[in-house]
């Protein structure tokens, strides 16, 4: 019974080792940029903390108000001019963290069913190559939450 | 001789009359500006001229842009209201410039402008018309290849022009508030 007992054991415990370890993302200073009512387009920020121990690519978000939504990168060229790219995916190391921020990456948010007022809160998912979407509350603001 | 205690005090009320409003140590820009004719948000020609007898702070956008502009225009905003609190609004003015008249007709800039309460003139016109200004100006802006969706990549400086019209000074779109509305108040 003991012998029995140790295989099941030893069994279970080479389970629990060969599972793979999910991958999690943990997103914060989540927010949308206010904009007018009649704005086309709106972006949202956030700082996304892979805390898994493998990599993490970040391939899209999707949220109820908006028809799609991109990852993008503001860059500054030689010239001084800003120019905006679509990213496919933004790849977040583990133990690493991602910076979606005003005047660099950020997602923007089309086709909009509305145009959320500033003091309201819309939750946004982020997609992940593997895995469940992550998702969280992005409060509409004119500015960056303060920090904790 | 006898005069001249009387002639001195006068000559430092003459002089103390023309101190009271002390010249701004912003320089005149003489390379950047000139004439220009667009459309306002009300569909009305608005030229070089209409910027004479107030200040102005001057950009260019396009309303489609989802990270830079709005929080450009949000800090103008910002810069308009500190001075409407100091009680000079009515003697600024900011004035958006469109570079996207495609999307960013009179009709959408009247209807997106004065969520930010900041009493702004929105220009718009032709992309010829919009071209040579934005070259006045040394603003560069390419539109994008997407047939939908269309970004584009630009520069943004945000420049203050004093009641002439003249350009006085450049700022990068991440500009201090206080900054800017402090040399607003030196040009008035």
């Amino acid at each position: 019974m003991q012998k029995v007992f140790s295989k099941v054991a030893m069994i279970g415990v080479a389970m629990v080792l060969a599972a793979p370890v999910q991958a999690e993302l943990v997103l914060s200073q989540a927010w949308l940029r206010a904009v007018p009512p009649v704005s086309p387009t709106m972006a949202g920020y956030v700082t996304v903390t892979n805390t898994g121990p493998d990599a993490v690519a970040v391939t899209g978000a999707h949220t109820a108000i908006a028809g799609h939504v991109m990852l993008h990168d503001m860059s500054m060229q030689e010239d001084g001019t800003r120019r905006m790219r679509h990213l496919g995916k933004v790849e977040i190391p583990a133990g690493a963290s991602v910076s979606f921020a005003p005047g660099g990456m950020h997602l923007m948010l089309m086709h909009l069913s509305r145009v959320p007022a500033a003091g309201e809160s819309v939750q946004v998912c982020l997609e992940q190559a593997d895995g469940e979407p992550v998702c969280g509350d992005f409060p509409v603001s004119g500015s960056a939450p303060s920090e904790p | 001789m006898r005069k001249l205690p009387y002639i001195l005090p006068l000559l430092l009320v003459l002089l103390l009359a023309g101190c009271d409003k002390p010249e701004s140590d912003l320089p005149i820009n003489t390379r950047l500006g000139g004439e220009f004719t667009l459309t306002d948000q009300n569909g009305q020609p608005f030229t070089q001229s209409d910027l004479k007898g107030q200040v102005s702070i001057l950009f260019f956008g396009y309303t489609h842009c989802p990270d830079i502009c709005p929080a450009v225009l949000a800090r103008v905003a910002q810069v308009y209201r500190s001075l409407e609190e100091a009680g000079l609004a009515d003697q600024v003015q900011p004035v958006f410039i469109t570079f996207d008249p495609e999307r960013d007709t009179a009709k959408h800039l009247k209807e997106y402008l004065p969520w930010f309460k900041a009493g702004m003139v929105g220009l718009t016109g032709s992309l010829q018309d919009i071209r040579q200004v934005a070259e006045k100006y040394g603003v560069v802006f390419i539109k994008g290849k997407e047939e939908e969706n269309y970004l584009f990549t630009h520069s943004d400086y945000i420049y203050l022009l004093d009641d002439q019209a003249r350009v006085r000074k450049l700022y990068p779109a991440d500009f201090n508030i206080e900054e800017v509305a402090g040399d607003a108040e030196s040009l008035l």
